[in-house]
């Protein structure tokens, strides 16, 4: 037997293993956030700049093989960086926290996408629900035994279609009715 | 004829046109500042210093175009009657004006910045952050802000009383120099022209 001939068969075992292997992990891990190392932020226009703020708590779970994303987000851990700000958009007016204290959003469509995923599905906040499209990548590592993910992506909200933004706040020439909600977290497999 | 440049004995078109168009934004300035530190948080809030901002940063830059086209250009020489002690108040003033023209925008920058809201030059250029969110900072500024408005408010009122000194009590060129109209010639002066 020929070296090469030697190399060939240990490359088609280590071709089969791999396979048997991949075949093996299914279905996949389902993905748990790293709080830590992950930011929920939002950023809208204020009279021509960005104003930006973000969520401290909220939780996240992906399975990409049986298609499952579920985000629930603390809405009381608003965080804009000023206090008065705080009580303002936390206040009845914007996101209501007292009463909607929680916002959701769970995927009931998840497709591949030639960067990562396209998730659609219903997102309810400050009350009102309506579906939206969330485009993402998503790219994973093995870590210590692990499977480490990292999941980034931005969406455009209409912050009116959820009545965040009540009476005079409902004007957009100095409140702008987009906002762009950006994600980029870290996630490690529960089954670890 | 219409002098663009100034001479040694009145200012140009140009020096007159930013004075007085300065002189208006200041007036409208001051307004805006004090509406929108009264208003009560809403909208009309938002919109006020919104608009508050933009014309601070106009002001800004129209001061350092003011002072370039100064640097540029001969000064007026100030009448030969006046006393020493006037020539400084004079100087003085000016100095002050200048330096605040530039303190208020720039403190009032920071003020926003340091509070976490970006400052954008009417919705059409947004300017970057000069420092990161700081609230002793933020306090420090407002602090600042008010303090030199109000000797701005002061210089201004001492300026003005002295234009009318000038004009009506000393009756001399120096209020006439800065309008526009035909040219005198204040007798104690030469024209560098000539």
């Amino acid at each position: 037997m020929t070296a090469t001939d030697t190399l060939r068969r240990i490359t088609l075992w280590l071709t089969l293993s791999a396979c048997t292997a991949a075949y093996a992990g299914t279905p996949g891990p389902t993905y748990t956030l790293v709080a830590a190392r992950s930011s929920l932020t939002y950023t809208f226009e204020q009279a021509g700049a960005a104003n930006v703020g973000r969520f401290n708590t909220f939780t996240v779970r992906f399975d990409p093989t049986a298609g499952t994303l579920m985000v629930v987000i603390d809405m009381r851990s608003l965080d804009t960086g000023d206090g008065q700000r705080n009580d303002l958009l936390g206040g009845h007016d914007f996101f209501d926290v007292a009463r909607y204290p929680q916002a959701r959003f769970t995927a009931t469509r998840l497709q591949k996408t030639a960067t990562g995923y396209l998730a659609t599905g219903p997102l309810t906040l400050r009350g009102v629900t309506r579906t939206v499209e969330v485009p993402f990548t998503w790219r994973t590592t093995q870590r210590g035994g692990r499977a480490i993910g990292t999941l980034d992506g931005a969406t455009v909200i209409r912050r009116l279609d959820f009545g965040v933004g009540q009476g005079q706040w409902r004007a957009t020439e100095w409140l702008g009715n987009a906002v762009t909600v950006r994600f980029a977290l870290d996630m490690t497999s529960a089954a670890g | 004829m219409v002098m663009l440049r100034n001479t040694r004995t009145r200012w140009g078109a140009l020096s007159q046109f930013l004075h007085w168009l300065m002189a208006a934004l200041i007036g409208v300035q001051i307004g805006l500042g004090l509406a929108g530190a009264n208003l009560p948080l809403g909208m009309s809030k938002l919109a006020t210093l919104a608009r508050h901002k933009s014309l601070g940063l106009t002001i800004l830059a129209l001061a350092l175009i003011r002072l370039t086209w100064r640097a540029l250009n001969p000064t007026p020489a100030l009448p030969g009657a006046l006393k020493a002690y006037e020539r400084r108040l004079a100087l003085a003033t000016h100095v002050a004006l200048y330096t605040l023209l530039i303190a208020l925008p720039v403190t009032g920058w920071i003020m926003s910045s340091a509070r976490g809201f970006p400052v954008s030059w009417f919705n059409l250029v947004q300017l970057p952050n000069l420092v990161r969110p700081d609230p002793a900072l933020y306090h420090a500024m407002v602090l600042t802000h008010i303090v030199l408005a109000s000797t701005l408010g002061l210089i201004l009122i001492l300026h003005v009383a002295a234009a009318i000194r000038h004009h009506f009590v000393l009756h001399d060129e120096v209020l006439r120099r800065m309008l526009p109209g035909p040219r005198r010639i204040h007798p104690g002066v030469m024209d560098d022209r000539h």
